[in-house]
């Protein structure tokens, strides 16, 4: 499969008014993402996404390292840029403007005209859900009917690459789960998608493979099924007393989940099924289920911006 | 020609929507506002004047009242506009999305420049169209000092345009750029006081007398002379109709053209590697 975009020992600092000011904002990237992927890029707040989104678009430039898009080192050359569409973060979208303007006129700065354009409008607008209220003006738009026009706006040139700052931020459940199919089909159409988020659980839901970065360092990347392990496992159990729970606890086997009688408990790594099985049998409950239990997104983001963090004030 | 259409087809577009969104803008609605009032109102303004005094007395005030306002609310309305374009679009990030399209730095200076022109000229157009049909209707002549007035205005207004949008492009909020514009129409209305200076110097013989002389002359003939584009007292004391005088209109226009492009091209040498 084609890399789509590639860099290579990327660096970025920022500079201060003194040397030891300087903010070493990213430090030797290397991150191969090929065509067709959902790459969920994740980090806290501060640790070089933006920074990375914005040398990919060449809003910033890379102290040293290179950045290939597409094959193409001059990633601001027309070509590269007409395949890329950028979703930023809490852009601003003039209120004076209807939807269908808004991305007429970003269909004309990609060159589009005429029919061109006005296929390209009715198209996006389709795809993200906005033909109700396409001749509505933008001040009368809420949320999450400015994100889709976002959405439609990187669009609107047909990309092969979508770059998305925090797709669904702010955005109530339904609507979020629109925005995910949308770029779920979007995958399935071929194209390759960057999406830098906060919201761990929908990028679980929708990538492919994904990356943490803390400060400027990535910390690992890979498929969902590589990282997220299933070290642990869970024993579905009814009949269970505070006692015999405060019991378990001290065993290593804690209560992850409640609905009514029915307790779902989390047996800690390093405890063998048998064993736990008998350590429930020895308080009487009443065994429903036993499963492996994968760890989700939220737990290896903790667990690997814990370590990364611990290691600093080690060595700090 | 159809390279030159592509290249300019992406500015045109930054343009009409840079002018389309600067009209709706508060302070600049509010500059214009007042500029028309003060033009009508000047009509009010001259019936309290003594019906004893000169006859054409009540002319000139009106002359007086409404040039100075179309020169000074056309100024404020110029530096604001110009100051706030692109820290604008980089506060609210629209920067983001538009160059991260298809369309260069310089192709994106181009069209908030030419969309900051079009404000510049529209609402010049506008007080000027006032003040034309207030001198129009009392003395049923076409006033065409009038015109030429309203001509070089926007070349001084061009100047002080492409060089607030030089420092605009250096900074990050609009204050800044507003208060270098406002230094800059200062600096290039008093250009003229520079060669007083140096016709005046070298009489004591001293070598710093000389070197202030020699100074002001290289600043006088570097910085932009906004007073020559200035025909208010021609506006005031003369027929309406008469042909501007004292002014080599083609060498101003000319001029005006090498400066504008002098501050557009300092723009895009701090903008082209600007991070964002």
């Amino acid at each position: 499969m084609s890399v789509v975009i590639e860099t290579k020992n990327l660096n970025k600092i920022y500079e201060g008014a003194r040397r030891r000011q300087d903010l070493h904002a990213l430090k030797d990237l290397n991150l191969s993402i090929p065509a067709g992927e959902i790459f969920g890029y994740l980090g806290p707040n501060g640790s070089g996404k933006t920074t990375t989104i914005k040398m990919l678009l060449s809003l910033i430039f890379p102290t040293s390292g290179e950045i290939r898009i597409l094959g193409s080192k001059d990633i601001s050359s027309a070509k590269v840029k007409r395949s890329i569409g950028y979703l930023p973060e809490g852009a601003y979208y003039p209120d004076f403007l209807r939807g269908e303007e808004i991305l007429e006129y970003y269909g004309k700065l990609y060159g589009l005209t005429g029919k061109d354009l006005k296929r390209r409008v009715d198209a996006v607008i389709d795809v993200v859900g906005m033909s109700h209220a396409r001749n509505r003006l933008l001040r009368g738009y809420s949320k999450g009917m400015r994100q889709r026009i976002g959405l439609a706006q990187a669009l609107i040139s047909d990309p092969q690459i979508l770059i998305l700052d925090e797709p669904t931020t702010g955005l109530d459940p339904i609507a979020r789960k629109e925005i995910r199919d949308i770029l779920a089909q979007l995958r399935d159409q071929g194209k390759t998608l960057l999406i830098s988020s906060h919201e761990l659980l929908e990028v679980e839901l929708i990538s492919d493979r994904v990356g943490i970065l803390f400060e400027g360092v990535l910390q690992t990347m890979g498929t969902l099924n590589e990282l997220l392990t299933e070290r642990e496992f869970s024993i579905e159990v009814t009949g269970a007393t505070e006692a015999a729970l405060s019991r378990l606890a001290e065993k290593g086997i804690s209560v992850e989940d409640r609905v009514g009688d029915k307790l779902k408990l989390r047996v800690a790594e390093g405890h063998s099924s048998y064993e736990a099985l008998e350590l429930c049998r020895a308080e009487n409950l009443n065994l429903h289920s036993v499963a492996p239990r994968r760890e989700t997104l939220e737990e290896l983001f903790v667990r690997v911006v814990g370590a990364a963090e611990a290691k600093r004030r080690q060595a700090a | 020609m159809k390279a030159v259409v592509d290249y300019i087809r992406g500015p045109w577009c930054i343009a009409i929507y840079t002018w389309r969104e600067g009209m709706r803008k508060k302070t600049l609605v509010g500059f214009l506002i007042l500029s028309l009032l003060v033009i009508f109102g000047s009509n009010f303004m001259s019936s309290f004047l003594d019906p004893s005094s000169e006859t054409d007395m009540e002319l000139k005030l009106i002359k007086d009242i409404c040039v100075t306002a179309i020169a000074i609310f056309g100024m404020l309305i110029t530096v604001f506009i110009s100051a706030s374009v692109v820290p604008a679009e980089m506060d609210n990030k629209v920067i983001y999305t538009v160059l991260s399209k298809p369309v260069r730095r310089g192709q994106y200076l181009l069209g908030k420049f030419l969309g900051v022109q079009l404000i510049i000229l529209i609402n010049l157009a506008l007080m000027g169209s006032l003040f034309f049909l207030a001198l129009y209707a009392r003395q049923h002549v076409l006033p065409t000092l009038l015109l030429w007035s309203i001509f070089l205005t926007y070349f001084s207004f061009l100047i002080v345009s492409a060089f607030t949008f030089a420092v605009s492009c250096a900074s990050t909020s609009s204050v800044l750029p507003t208060i270098a514009g406002l230094f800059i129409y200062l600096t290039g209305t008093l250009t003229e006081y520079l060669n007083d200076v140096f016709t005046r110097s070298g009489q004591s013989g001293a070598f710093i007398d000389k070197l202030v002389g020699y100074m002001a002359w290289c600043l006088y003939n570097v910085l932009p002379n906004l007073a020559r584009y200035d025909l208010k007292t021609q506006i005031v004391d003369r027929a309406v109709n008469d042909p501007p005088t004292d002014a080599l209109i083609p060498w101003l226009v000319l001029m005006a053209l090498v400066y504008a492009l002098s501050g557009f091209l300092m723009a895009y040498i701090i903008f082209r590697r600007k991070e964002l």
